[in-house]
């Protein structure tokens, strides 16, 4: 009887460690699910805002500069992009660098030296309409001796109003041929822009 | 069909005798010890020769052409203890079996093990044979083997489960008894579990459904294990697989033991490595198509005459290669890429394993504590979980030296559930539970959805009556969950909360006409809050090309629905046959759609805007399915799903909904003796129907090209068992897409660039030990 008893009552401590052992697990766990201090989005270099051209006038030290810019990126709740005219005057050349910046970064993040160093797997491609009297050429090569396009020169004409797409294409898998089109399956979008223009 | 075991009792020992009468019947009744009930759907095993039959309504089996000798019988149902019964045949004989009542095993109240539809409006189950000739391949691969489940891809290497049109969080996957909470509201986030845990996949809808979740308006995957071993020895298993196609091997093993010393104490560790090239369409190759996987689990129990204890512990791992021509960098790129009949070639023709970007990389770790208590004839079980999910997507970046996924989202869910079994008062068994769940999600990198912390606590109530042709049951549950988010973007906090009440209920009646003949009604009504992606998305999707947008407006969306089930078998059973009829009616149906109108401008592109929105919409179908033996070793086996959706607020079609299919399959079954269990070989005709039922331009253009007209594929499947010395090794081969056709299909995001897999060979095989 006594035996049955110690029995009994060992089982009853044994049934209570091992509720007492599951809440403990439980509260641990629970323990461990408070609130963290949640980061600043980040996306390291990844985003693009804006794109820069800077025109020189050759032979002077005229200088514009045209924008698209999207300083907060796109989604809800964010500004639109703003898109400059670019106006240039006629029956001139400019020498044209180009510079894309992600403003989202804090300090505002430089990409064209990026985009300069894999020069082998980017290409800009610069698409005037022919309304518009404006003529580009003379891009620069990336090392292998292929277009790349961060600098270009552009010709004006007559007085007229156009437009200009400004494409950016990522090559992933390399393989970029100097007479590869803006669309080519080979390569990827990274930037496709268009401006207004205005030669007067 | 020859059945993988649902509990190792024992590894065969058995005697063969010399001399050959294999005409011998073995006939028997199976009882529960205790109530003296007759055990229905009791699965009984002769392992040496891998057959395995179920009792029918009144408790009986029956093996036939058995060979005289001395066999090892092993009785398993679900809510008995297994029992083993060693025999020496050398006449026709007649066997009663007492099961002893499970005293500290609260498994599921759904009978398991009948092959027919007698409980639920909808339940189907895989396992044995067919579930072998799923081997390596994912879950959704596997489950799609059942009639009214379809696969939704992105390419060949990510897929998850539709259900009758429904899928992501519109179904519940129960791994291992824990709901499974990893981000799967994504259409290119498939399950993070490794079938090879499950020794049977079951697809539910009804009153059953309510243990888990008010929300699963769409049916709940249970992927079951078998329960540990309780029986002093040891037990293993092997299985390793290769398909042709991808020169993909898969190996997975499990152990698992019991010692003598320890009787209560039993465990099994269990382990897959997969690991997968470049997939071949029949006129190319995709490059980075790759994909690698390894899975870890581990169970321990400890079970005494008052209490059962099991620890689980599992560990999934994937990463899975994106192929590179489907990263669109816009809406040009993309109708570039449709444009074209073929992939540019510089994506094509790498055989090779490696995989770059993009890709994604998943991992799922689960920790369950599972605890029974049994107190007369009360049960009451705890289950606490600990869930943690992180999902890496890499995308193309335009720095080659940035290392980072571009998308890092990790999930932590604890679970703790307690239920209470009553005691049966008369003909009527039922559970009440409590279940509570705390969630919390947070991101690195592209915003797709916010931080989150979620908690959840709901309660059910289930009640079964059973009594001569009757079946009834009815159950209830409530849910409450809040959820706060936050999101941090420059310098910006957002931040949102949101609450809401779910209700559900079920209603079920079987009626069985003819001991080989039942009728199921079903009503249910289920109710889903909206997830965190539906309220708050906010961004470029790369595989489509849009930009997907939330609406923190949405209301939890109702269904309210009605299935009606029939089946039959003649009484020889050559014949049998199932009928399921569901009329689905959703209110608030969430859904996204194009607005083709207010295109996003970014610094790459406009893009078209999704949105999601909210409709009610209906969704009502036919599973119908036979197998009728015409011959004595010929079989046809057929079935056909049909599904009709619509969009009642724009009077139209749903979109994205799978098109009706049909398949016939020619099985042909050889004669077995002792040392070879009956092979068999199958050949398949499967018919998918264009999907012609999509949404009309009206509202602006829906998709971005016409579904793909329709396709038919052979695929073969074939095994045999063979016994080597004391070892069953079962050896199988299956034929994906004998004819190496090419074919698109509507539910593969991929559709718009690529053809599905070409041929693919299975081989196959399985040692136990």
């Amino acid at each position: 009887m006594r035996s049955l008893l110690n029995k009994n009552s060992k089982k009853l401590i044994m049934k209570r460690n091992f509720l007492l052992m599951l809440f403990a697990a439980s509260s641990i766990l629970l323990l461990n699910s408070c609130d963290k201090e949640i980061a600043e989005e980040d996306n390291d270099g990844e985003v693009l805002t804006t794109l820069e051209l800077h025109f020189t006038e050759r032979g002077t030290q005229n200088s514009l500069i045209y924008k698209f810019d999207d300083p907060d990126g796109f989604g809800t709740g964010s500004v639109p992009p703003v898109i400059d005219l670019i106006r240039l005057l006629p029956n001139k050349v400019y020498d044209v660098e180009l510079r894309l910046l992600n403003k989202t970064a804090n300090p505002i993040e430089d990409v064209t030296a990026e985009v300069e160093e894999e020069s082998a797997d980017h290409r800009f491609y610069y698409l005037p309409a022919t309304a518009g009297n404006i003529m580009v050429d003379n891009l620069d090569k990336a090392a292998d001796g292929l277009p790349l396009g961060i600098k270009s020169t552009w010709t004006t004409g007559a007085k007229a109003a156009g437009t200009i797409r400004i494409v950016l294409r990522h090559y992933p898998n390399g393989g970029k041929a100097t007479d590869d089109l803006v669309d080519s399956p080979k390569s990827g979008t990274d930037i496709d822009t268009e401006f207004a223009t205005a030669v007067d | 069909m020859k059945n993988i075991p649902i509990s190792f009792l024992i590894c065969c020992t058995c005697l063969f005798a010399r001399a050959q009468d294999c005409s011998l019947t073995l006939k028997g009744h199976v009882e529960d010890s205790d109530t003296k009930d007759q055990l229905t759907g009791a699965t009984v095993m002769i392992r040496s020769l891998n057959q395995e039959v179920t009792t029918d309504e009144n408790g009986d089996f029956n093996f036939i052409k058995l060979c005289a000798g001395t066999y090892i019988l092993e009785v398993t149902h679900v809510g008995c203890e297994p029992l083993t019964r060693q025999l020496n045949l050398t006449k026709n004989t007649h066997l009663d079996l007492l099961l002893p009542h499970l005293k500290n095993n609260l498994q599921e109240v759904i009978v398991s093990g009948t092959k027919r539809l007698t409980n639920t409006g909808f339940k189907q189950e895989l396992a044995g044979a067919r579930l072998e000739q799923a081997s390596g391949m994912s879950l959704a691969e596997a489950l799609a083997k059942l009639n009214g489940v379809t696969l939704l891809q992105t390419g060949s290497t990510i897929s998850k489960p539709v259900i009758h049109g429904l899928h992501s969080n519109r179904i519940l996957t129960i791994n291992n008894g824990v709901r499974q909470e990893g981000q799967q509201w994504g259409n290119e986030h498939a399950p993070e579990i490794d079938p090879f845990i499950a020794d049977k996949l079951v697809v539910i809808k009804g009153v059953d459904e309510l243990r888990y979740g008010s929300d699963a308006i769409g049916g709940v995957i249970l992927v079951d294990p078998k329960p540990l071993r309780y029986l002093p020895g040891t037990n293993a298993e092997i299985n390793a697989v290769y398909f042709t196609n991808n020169n993909e091997y898969v190996a997975s093993g499990v152990f698992e033991q019991q010692l003598k010393k320890q009787p209560s104490f039993s465990y099994r560790l269990q382990g897959t490595f997969k690991k997968g090239a470049n997939v071949r369409t029949p006129g190319y190759r995709l490059n980075n198509t790759a994909l690698q996987e390894e899975n870890f689990s581990a169970t321990a129990g400890w079970k005494r005459e008052h209490y059962h204890l099991e620890a689980f512990y599992s560990q999934f791992h994937t990463k899975a290669g994106i192929f590179t021509g489907s990263h669109i960098g816009n809406l040009a790129d993309l109708e570039k890429a449709i444009s074209s009949s073929k992939p540019a070639d510089i994506y094509l023709g790498d055989a090779g394993y490696e995989i770059n970007r993009p890709n994604q990389e998943v991992s799922h770790r689960l920790f369950k504590l599972r605890s029974n208590i049994y107190k007369g004839a009360h049960k009451l079980q705890l289950i606490l979980a600990a869930q943690y999910n992180q999902r890496k997507e890499y995308d193309i970046v335009r720095s080659n030296s940035n290392t980072k996924p571009q998308l890092n989202l990790s999930i932590l869910t604890l679970t703790e559930d307690l239920s209470w079994e009553h005691p049966p008062v008369s003909n009527l068994k039922g559970t009440v539970g409590v279940s509570f769940m705390q969630q919390q999600n947070s991101y690195t990198g592209r915003y797709f959805i916010p931080h989150y912390i979620s908690a959840t606590y709901g309660g059910y109530w289930l009640e079964k009556w059973n009594k001569k042709r009757w079946d009834i049951q009815a159950g209830l549950r409530y849910d409450y969950k809040a959820f706060s988010t936050k999101r941090l973007r420059n310098s910006v906090l957002t931040e949102y909360k949101f609450d809401f009440s779910t209700l559900a209920a079920s209603f079920n009646t079987a009626y069985k006409i003819l001991p080989d003949m039942h009728v199921n009604i079903n009503l249910s009504h289920a109710t889903r809050a909206p997830h965190v992606n539906e309220l708050l998305s906010d961004g470029i999707h790369h595989g489509t090309a849009t930009y997907e947008q939330g609406d923190i407006n949405l209301d939890p969306e109702r269904s309210y629905n009605v299935s009606i089930g029939f089946d039959y078998a003649n009484p020889g059973k050559t014949f049998t046959a199932e009928l399921s009829l569901y009329n689905n009616y959703i209110a608030d149906f969430i859904y996204q759609q194009p607005e083709p109108d207010e295109p996003v401008l970014t610094i790459a592109g406009a893009f078209p805007k999704i949105k999601y929105e909210q409709t009610n919409a209906v969704l009502r179908g036919i599973d119908a399915a036979f197998n009728y033996h015409f011959l004595k070793r010929l079989a046809l086996s057929s079935k056909a799903s049909v599904l009709r959706a619509y969009n009642r607020k724009i009077d139209d079609w749903l979109i994205m909904m799978p098109a009706d299919r049909l398949s016939n399959e020619l099985i042909y079954t050889f004669k077995g003796n002792t040392h070879i269990s009956e092979p068999y070989i199958g050949i398949e005709y499967a018919n998918v129907f264009k999907q012609s039922r999509v949404p009309g331009d009206k509202f602006g253009k829906q998709d971005y090209k016409e579904p793909p007209p329709a396709y038919n594929l052979v695929n073969l499947n074939a095994a045999i068992t063979i016994r080597y010395g004391r070892y069953p090794i079962t050896l199988g081969a299956g034929v994906h897409n004998m004819l190496n056709k090419s074919y698109r299909e509507y539910l593969n995001s991929f559709r718009y660039y690529v053809d599905e897999t070409g041929r693919n060979v299975q081989f196959r095989i399985k040692v136990g030990l």
